[in-house]
């Protein structure tokens, strides 16, 4: 008997075979056994085969249950999108202006830019008003968009967290870092007579420049002087910087003091308590301070840009001047050769002599702040302050759906997340002290390391409201639903209102914050361990 | 004998607003979109899973998928199951990044191709296959060379015909029998590695 081959078999099993060839292999299976046995054996191997293919022994990636960030309703988009822009010009408008202000009345007495930011007493109000929750509501509302975008774009962590940290290190090190050379050290110089063909890193207690860099110096430090002769740019991030010798480049310095004395080819941009400019000094392009006070007395061939809690100009401004912040004095010596605006509380002060292209134009700013912070003023804030958690809220629950519902089980445990929450905080508190006090350079990373922690601070309300919500209303189904949202909106609404109550408003809100804190913590920890099996239909 | 272990399973109700939905999504509708994502991206990951070596390529694969369905929806024919299209759209996604990682093996080069394959002996088969678990065909489904493995995804996952078989693995029509073959026999020997058996007995033609 001819038999027929596995490959027959197979095809004929799989309806592959032509008709008659199919025929043929049915009459054959009937009178012989062998061929019979591997038609069976081999329709055992499909059915084997099929069902170890399509048993369900794997939940789905909670990320891919959350992938329906694709499909965001455009209203969600067009919401945050609203209460951004609002914030936006609520913080230009309401934000910086008097943070200007207060810059100018509070004076800059701190030790440095950083903690005189953050800690100053003087500056705590000014603080509270330049970024306020609602603005800074608005920014969490960017970041979360932001990272939703990043991680559907770039998936892997590992990836974000390289892209993240290079774009750190590019912030850092604006220049082509990567060539240049590092030196770190207790006090780093560059001795008269010595040329370095290179750019220059250079982080220690001080950094001195007598002899020539043919390149960018970059400087982390205390004191930086410069003596000799930058061709490139100088980036410096110090206590005092002093600049008495010829930079061709631009200057950017982050420092306390700034002392230019001597050749700069292109701009300067100087953020410091003071910037001072002596009268040998000549800037080729255009000057940009961000200062408590400032006295130029040197020429600067182009614009000036500032915005000074006190700004005295002795010397020439080739380009226009503008200026905001408390005082201006126009010295007789002063040569300004363009137009000139000032905004600020009180009209300037110019000296007989003072040479000038036309009168100063002056805006008279109010006394902004306590007079115009009514009653009604509070509501409208206290109504977009709600209005904007809950858009976070909404965002958080359609970007991040899984992590949402993971924190909002938390939160419902309530004394676990309490816990945690405080000591989340008291630890954090301990490590901005330490990092603070123990470090000199450490205030920048303490600042960073609350920017990192205030988002959490912001949405811990965001939970507890939902959390409260659904307590009253009862249990959401899960997702995005109105019903979800509803609740959610509910119980904000209650926390805020409840907030408005002096003492206890308070106490409850610093409870809501450990509690919230807590939750947002948990759900991390939980959805870096456990993923979520959605009752989506799968093959059958 | 060629049933369908997918069927869409719908009777002409459940039809329409399937239909419907898809029209929706087609026009831009983002809703009906997500509902259509929720109700395919389980199956589409189990079937990356399948196809890929790792499960982190299987999720990257399934996202990378319907960002391609999102696009090519305007170009998916209503006359044809939709879960077919999409299983189409995710072999030669998946296809694609194996051939480019150059995941084919030595196992599928020229002359192993056309060694004449064994004839089993139907009862040491059945034996195998009795004594094997669905974990480990699975585990044994790993260690295959990626287009044996595709092709038994693709035919006894997505129940897939031989025509868009070969369409994706790019194979003649013809060929398609024998990859599924083989990779059965591959999938054998590793599966005789884990237990003992042997099954070859010579060519009976």
């Amino acid at each position: 008997m001819i038999h027929f081959d596995e490959m027959a078999c197979l095809l004929y099993l799989e309806g592959q075979l032509d008709s008659a060839r199919s025929e043929e292999l049915s009459a054959h299976v009937r009178e012989c056994a062998a061929c019979r046995d591997l038609l069976h054996a081999l329709q055992h191997e499909t059915t084997l085969l099929s069902s170890a293919l399509t048993e369900e022994n794997e939940s789905i990636p909670a990320r891919l249950m959350g992938e329906q960030t694709r499909s965001l309703p455009s209203w969600v988009w067009t919401l945050a999108f609203g209460v951004f822009a609002a914030c936006a010009y609520w913080f230009w408008a309401d934000g910086i202006g008097p943070w200007f202000d207060q810059m100018s009345s509070a004076g800059f007495g701190g030790t440095d830019l950083f903690s005189m930011i953050v800690f100053s007493g003087a500056f705590w109000e000014g603080w509270s008003d330049m970024i306020d929750w609602i603005q800074f509501g608005a920014l969490i509302l960017v970041a979360i968009a932001a990272i939703g975008w990043i991680r559907r774009r770039l998936r892997r962590p590992v990836a974000i967290a390289v892209v993240m940290s290079a774009l750190v290190f590019a912030l850092a090190l604006p220049q082509g870092a990567s060539a240049a050379e590092v030196r770190r050290g207790r006090s780093i110089l560059i001795p008269a007579g010595e040329v370095l063909h290179n750019d220059l890193v250079a982080t220690g207690s001080s950094v001195r420049i007598e002899g020539t860099v043919e390149g960018d110096v970059i400087a982390f430090t205390r004191d930086l002087t410069v003596t000799g002769h930058v061709t490139g740019d100088v980036i410096a991030f110090a206590q005092e910087a002093l600049v008495d010798g010829t930079v061709d480049g631009n200057v950017r310095v982050f420092s306390r003091g700034v002392i230019l004395q001597g050749d700069v080819g292109k701009n300067v941009t100087a953020f410091g308590s003071s910037v001072d400019m002596i009268s040998k000094a000549n800037v080729g392009g255009g000057m940009i301070a961000f200062a408590g006070e400032t006295d130029l007395d040197g020429k600067i061939q182009r614009d000036l840009l500032g915005m000074v809690g006190r700004t005295e100009l002795d010397g020439l401004i080739g380009g226009q001047v503008w200026i905001r912040g408390g005082s201006l004095t126009v010295a007789s010596s002063a040569d300004l050769r363009g137009p000139a605006t000032f905004e600020g509380p009180q009209q300037p002060f110019v000296e007989q002599g003072a040479k000038l292209a036309s009168p100063i134009r002056t805006e008279i700013t109010q006394e902004i702040r306590r007079t115009r912070k009514t009653a009604a003023r509070s509501v409208i804030r206290a109504v977009f302050g709600y209005a904007v958690a809950l858009a976070v809220g909404i965002l958080l629950m359609v970007v991040f759906p899984g992590f949402f519902r993971a924190a909002l089980r938390e939160a419902g445990s309530i004394g676990l997340p309490i816990g945690i929450g405080a000591l989340a905080l008291i630890t954090g508190a301990f490590l901005l002290v330490v990092g603070v006090l123990l470090l000199f350079v450490g205030v920048g990373a303490g600042v960073a390391g609350v920017m990192a922690y205030a988002p959490i601070l912001y949405v811990a309300q965001i939970f507890v409201g939902a959390w409260l919500g659904g307590k009253i209303m009862g249990e959401a189904p899960d997702g995005v639903t109105s019903a979800a949202i509803g609740r959610m909106a509910a119980g904000l609404l209650i926390l805020h209102v409840v907030g408005f109550i002096p003492v206890l408003g308070g106490l409850l809100g610093l409870a809501v914050l450990l509690w919230g804190t807590g939750a947002v913590l948990l759900g991390f920890y939980r959805m870096s361990r456990t993923e979520i099996t959605p009752g989506a239909p799968l093959p059958a | 004998m060629d049933a369908r272990r997918h069927p869409e399973g719908m009777n002409p109700a459940e039809q329409a607003v399937a239909q419907k939905r898809i029209a929706l999504a087609k026009a831009g509708n983002a809703e009906a979109w997500g509902e259509l994502y929720r109700e395919y991206a389980p199956a589409i990951f189990r079937f990356c899973r399948r196809a890929m070596p790792t499960r982190e390529d299987a999720e990257d694969a399934t996202m990378d998928i319907f960002v391609k369905v999102r696009q090519k929806l305007s170009q998916y024919d209503a006359s044809r199951p939709f879960r077919a299209w999409l299983y189409t759209v995710a072999a030669n996604h998946c296809w694609d990044l194996l051939r480019r990682r150059k995941l084919r093996q030595d196992l599928e080069t020229g002359e192993v191709e056309n060694m004449p394959l064994e004839h089993p002996d139907p009862g040491q088969l059945e034996q195998l296959i009795e004594s094997r678990t669905s974990q480990e065909v699975r585990r044994a489904l790993d260690k295959l060379p990626a287009r044996s493995r595709m092709a038994l995804v693709l035919r006894y996952y997505s129940d897939m015909s031989y025509d868009d078989i070969a369409a994706t693995l790019g194979v003649r029509r013809t060929f398609v029998g024998v990859v599924l073959l083989r990779a059965r026999h591959q999938l054998r020997e590793i599966l005789e590695g884990q237990g003992g058996t042997s099954l070859a007995t010579g060519g009976a033609a």
